[in-house]
């Protein structure tokens, strides 16, 4: 019965804990090593810092396991909505680095709430789309959801922090998947989109033309709607590129330099050029905890957050970064397995969120510092420094575990 | 409820797991690639990225002439160089600099673009600053963050001799001709390059090695220390050389050919050691170092007397008279031939439709192969050319070094043409060409062409009886062989004798080659090259012996008119300055 239950350690999923401890451990060691030169007070030092944000982190963690299940359920839009107004509230400050990422409260350090509206958005979506179980198999029922990722989403976006705006985005693909939605109507979705995109590519364009006709051809829905649906797309491509071109080179600029960073020559693409570098020289087993020279002589950018992995790459090589992301992977499996067994609606939908939460997390980043996509300034799950994202993280693991935990209701 | 049933299929389930997985994978090969594929090359990047090379040139070797007097010296001078990873405001900073020491800064920020290499490599912002100059940049130098200068050797000429066909120049490398240097090691942007005359030719010894030594330095350029493994090395300085020249001798052929246009060349037949060369017009050795003006550029390559043009090896000239002891050996060697029966010179010869005229239109007369010689009498070659053919003729020009390099130690020769049957065939036409051509070629005109050293050399090879050395300006341990033409000694003896007549018979067109010294004999033949250029090229060709010293000598005017009243008289003054010399370090 709900409200009743009891928490026992032993129902914990202790493959998680042991996951969590483990990379943060990594992330501890290597903080060390970035630090070790370090001047200064106990903020400017990231090791110390971190240590000293794990405090709040792991009692945020533990109180959540006390709170009952159906509190969460029960305040999932309330919270949603506050932390869409701390992420407004950045703008009508004064910008921080030329963004409106944080949140100056008063603390030594600044706050950043787009980390902690990514968790209460994946919760509110897990609560509509529990309460709403039957109406999935209609189009039209996944619209309400978008919106309410989009709202966050566009804001975040404006800070600017596409980075974080992806993670927030992330989970509502797998989470209407979850619930039933249409693979299909996923796939509606994406597709103005990708028609925007390929655009500007002649064949590129035609394949995905091919693409789009075999995929409403196999779905099958009514005749009307089918033609509708491929000549509607067709043709927000072929208008895409004179809506681009009617934009001033000023504007084409900004969205280029948006979208893609490395444009920026002497910014990003030296940041890429040099996370490479790190990676690639530390090899197999690394130069060794504490003799990354890239790291050290303060050639790798932003190392203790974003770069966080070209350390680890340099001065622990690749056996190490191996063990991470196999560890990672299977930290991101544990939860799916937890929200796949889970009996329970919401608690299976917001497992499937934070796994995605995470996965976005780890994938962009680590495909940023080995250079597979545009530098996104997304920090590393549990091993890069910060401390809004610390305790962000360490609220969803207690959440994950929380919602893991199995009643005998 | 739904109590018992799970929220999402198996499927589903199986689906999530699989693209985490996949994405993992992707990312997995990624760092693969890079860190295990790449290693070599990221490691690479990784050492030159922290450590800084810092260069310092060495100074090149110095030129000096035979008796150890200083030709080509360094002057120690500064440039001004900037490491772009370090520089911020870069506008504001060169602003300041030439502010400071009075430069244009349009010039330090196009030097800038100029020399850019790389964030870590040093640019070079100005060169030829003065002490005075960086100690005012020094009492900046807290405004100047990633400013620094080096001490650069510039090449400087103190000497009283110009000699620049023979010492040549340096220039600077820059983009375009680091491109084409094959080892890119040994030169960097700014860096000297021997290009032309000595310096080019005894680059390699010249050249020194660069010191080089290496810091550590973090990413904003700051520099940590030295690295331990590569220890500095200090510049090795370039080897001096020293030249066969010497400067007195130098110093009077210069001063002859003030305001001429022509060579003079003398050396020691026997050695092939050149102890004086000019070529004029020829300009001032440092008009190539330090900042070269545009219309001072343009004033010397549109100048009509072409003084770049270094004549001496490149100039292209008919020689006229002066190888008429090539055709008198070649009608020695044939036995049918007595040099002692006379031909009549009338002024001019009919050969076939055509006449040759003699340079005497009046006629010398009766004629042998002797006085022919001494007055340079046409027609009596022009009647002798039934004696030998065309190749037979061509093959005894090539005995004596024409038609082909000289192989002195100065690139950019000549090898000037000797035409051959084949040659006559290829250019006119097998019937284009007549046997006329041979009586021209005989006497030195038509298509022959020689340069002035290759006279020189053949001047050597008729005072040493065909064993002079390659001519040369610096002595190397390994000198390029020599042609030695061989003919019995009576050939020889007739050609001295002949050529001792030229010079002292009361008729001889030499004679005022000769001295008035006792005991200075001067062997020689003058020559009038007829061109198209206007005035006949004056020649005069020679040698002297004196005690145990031989001089040989060749001067050229060109359009100077008669050898004999032009060229002649300058050996002379030549001659007299030597016996000067001589006299002077005898007391």
């Amino acid at each position: 019965m709900i409200g009743s239950q009891s928490f026992e350690l032993k129902d914990l999923p202790i493959k998680i804990i042991w996951a969590v401890v483990f990379l943060s451990t990594i992330g501890l060691i290597v903080l060390k090593s970035i630090s070790q030169h370090h001047i200064g007070g106990v903020f400017q030092n990231p090791f110390s810092k971190q240590i000293l944000f794990m405090v709040p982190s792991v009692i945020g963690t533990i109180t959540i396991l006390f709170v009952p299940r159906y509190t969460i359920h029960k305040y999932a839009y309330a919270l949603y909505a506050i932390s869409i107004i701390f992420v407004i509230l950045p703008f009508f400050g004064s910008p921080h680095a030329g963004t409106y990422r944080w949140l100056n409260i008063g603390l030594p350090f600044a706050v950043q709430p787009s980390e902690f509206a990514k968790i209460f958005t994946a919760i509110a979506l897990a609560r509509y789309l529990s309460d709403h179980n039957l109406e999935m198999k209609h189009f039209m029922s996944i619209i309400i959801p978008i919106i309410l990722v989009l709202i966050p989403t566009s804001i975040v976006m404006n800070q600017p922090d596409l980075g974080t705006a992806i993670v927030i985005l992330a989970p509502v693909l797998p989470m209407l998947y979850w619930s039933g939605a249409r693979p299909f109507y996923l796939f509606l979705l994406l597709a103005p989109l990708f028609s925007m995109l390929m655009a500007f590519h002649n064949m590129a364009f035609t394949i995905w033309a091919i693409v789009l006709g075999v995929t409403i051809f196999i779905a099958r829905p009514k005749t009307i709607m089918s033609f509708g649906l491929f000549f509607g797309n067709i043709f927000i491509g072929l208008l895409s590129p004179f809506l681009w071109n009617s934009l001033t080179s000023y504007q084409q600029n900004r969205i280029l330099t948006f979208i893609n960073p490395e444009k920026d020559p002497l910014g990003a693409a030296y940041q890429i050029i040099q996370s490479k570098t790190a990676i690639g020289s530390g090899g197999l087993f690394g130069k060794g905890w504490g003799d990354g020279t890239q790291t050290h002589l303060k050639f790798l950018p932003v190392q203790e957050s974003d770069f966080i992995l070209s350390v680890i790459g340099e001065e622990l090589g690749f056996i190490t970064i191996f063990v991470i992301l196999i560890v990672f992977g299977y930290l991101i499996v544990q939860i799916m397995k937890q929200s796949y067994l889970s009996k329970d609606r919401f608690s299976s939908l917001a497992l499937i969120g934070f796994a995605t939460i995470f996965l976005s997390h780890v994938f962009v980043n680590t495909a940023m510092t080995v250079g597979l996509i545009p530098v996104k300034g997304l920090p590393f799950p549990f091993i890069s420094a910060g401390g809004s994202f610390l305790i962000a993280c360490y609220l969803m693991f207690g959440l994950i575990l929380k919602l893991s935990v199995n009643y005998s209701d | 409820m739904l109590k018992a049933e799970n929220i999402v299929s198996f499927r589903q389930y199986l689906i999530a797991i699989g693209i985490t997985w996949f994405l993992i994978i992707v990312l997995l090969v990624r760092f693969f690639q890079i860190q295990i594929i790449g290693h070599d090359r990221y490691r690479k990047k990784a050492n030159t990225n922290r450590i800084r090379k810092i260069t310092t040139t060495a100074p090149r070797g110095l030129i000096l002439d035979r008796n150890g007097q200083i030709l080509v010296d360094n002057l120690p001078t500064y440039v001004l160089t900037a490491i772009p990873g370090e520089l911020s405001q870069k506008g504001e900073k060169f602003g300041l600099i030439s502010k400071t020491i009075g430069l244009d800064s349009t010039i330090v920020s196009r030097n800038y673009k100029k020399y850019y290499r790389g964030r870590f490599i040093s640019t070079r912002l100005a060169k030829d600053l003065t002490f005075h100059q960086i100690s005012k940049l020094e009492e900046n130098k807290l405004n100047l963050e990633g400013i620094y200068y080096q001490q650069f050797p510039e090449r400087y000429f103190p000497s009283v001799v110009r000699a620049s066909h023979i010492l040549g120049y340096v220039k600077e490398v820059d983009k375009s001709i680091r491109a084409t240097i094959k080892d890119k090691s040994e030169y960097e942007l700014g860096d000297m390059i021997g290009w032309n005359g000595l310096e080019k030719k005894y680059e390699s010894y010249l050249k020194g090695k660069r010191g080089v030594y290496f810091y550590e330095v973090d990413a904003l350029g700051r520099e940590v220390g030295y690295v331990e493994d590569l220890p500095p090395k200090k510049p090795e300085p370039g080897q001096n050389i020293i030249t066969t020249l010497d400067i007195n001798i130098q110093k009077t052929l210069e001063n002859l050919m003030e305001g001429s246009r022509g060579v003079i060349l003398v050396g020691i037949p026997e050695t092939g050691e050149i102890l004086g060369a000019v070529s004029a017009p020829d300009f001032k050795p440092d008009l190539f170092t330090g900042l070269m003006l545009e219309q001072d550029w343009q004033s010397i390559l549109k100048h009509p007397d072409k003084p770049l043009i270094n004549r001496f090896n490149q100039g292209l000239y008919p020689p006229g008279s002066i190888v008429k002891m090539i055709t008198a050996i070649t009608l020695l060697k044939n036995q049918e031939f007595d040099p002692e029966v006379e031909q009549i010179c009338e002024g001019s010869y009919q050969f076939g439709d055509r006449v040759f005229g003699c340079w005497s239109t009046q006629g010398h007369g009766g004629m042998n192969l002797t006085s022919a010689m001494l007055n340079s009498c046409d027609v009596y070659f022009y009647k002798s050319t039934h004696y030998f053919d065309l190749d037979m003729l061509s093959n005894s020009f090539r005995r004596f070094g024409f038609g082909q390099p000289s192989q002195i130690d100065i690139s950019g020769e000549s090898s000037g043409l000797v035409p051959t049957a084949s040659f006559m065939n290829k250019r006119y036409g097998r019937y284009g060409w007549s046997k006329g051509a041979l009586l021209n070629i005989s006497i030195g005109q038509g298509e022959l062409l020689v340069t002035p050293i290759q006279v020189f050399n053949y001047v050597n090879l008729l005072a040493t009886r065909g064993i002079a050395q390659t001519p040369h300006f610096v002595r190397v341990d390994q000198l390029p062989e020599n042609i030695h033409p061989n003919y019995e000694s009576n050939i020889w003896d007739r050609i001295v004798s002949d050529m001792r007549a030229v010079i002292v018979d009361e008729k001889g067109t030499g004679k005022s080659a000769q001295p008035n010294v006792p005991g200075f004999k001067v062997f020689g033949k003058t020559g009038s090259a007829e061109n198209s250029h206007g005035e006949s090229h004056a020649w005069f060709l020679g040698w002297a012996e004196y005690y145990d010293k031989n001089y040989s000598i060749v001067v050229l005017v060109e359009n100077g008119g008669s050898g004999g009243t032009i060229a002649a008289p300058i050996a002379r003054q030549v001659f007299s300055q030597i016996i000067n010399y001589n006299d002077m370090a005898a007391r």
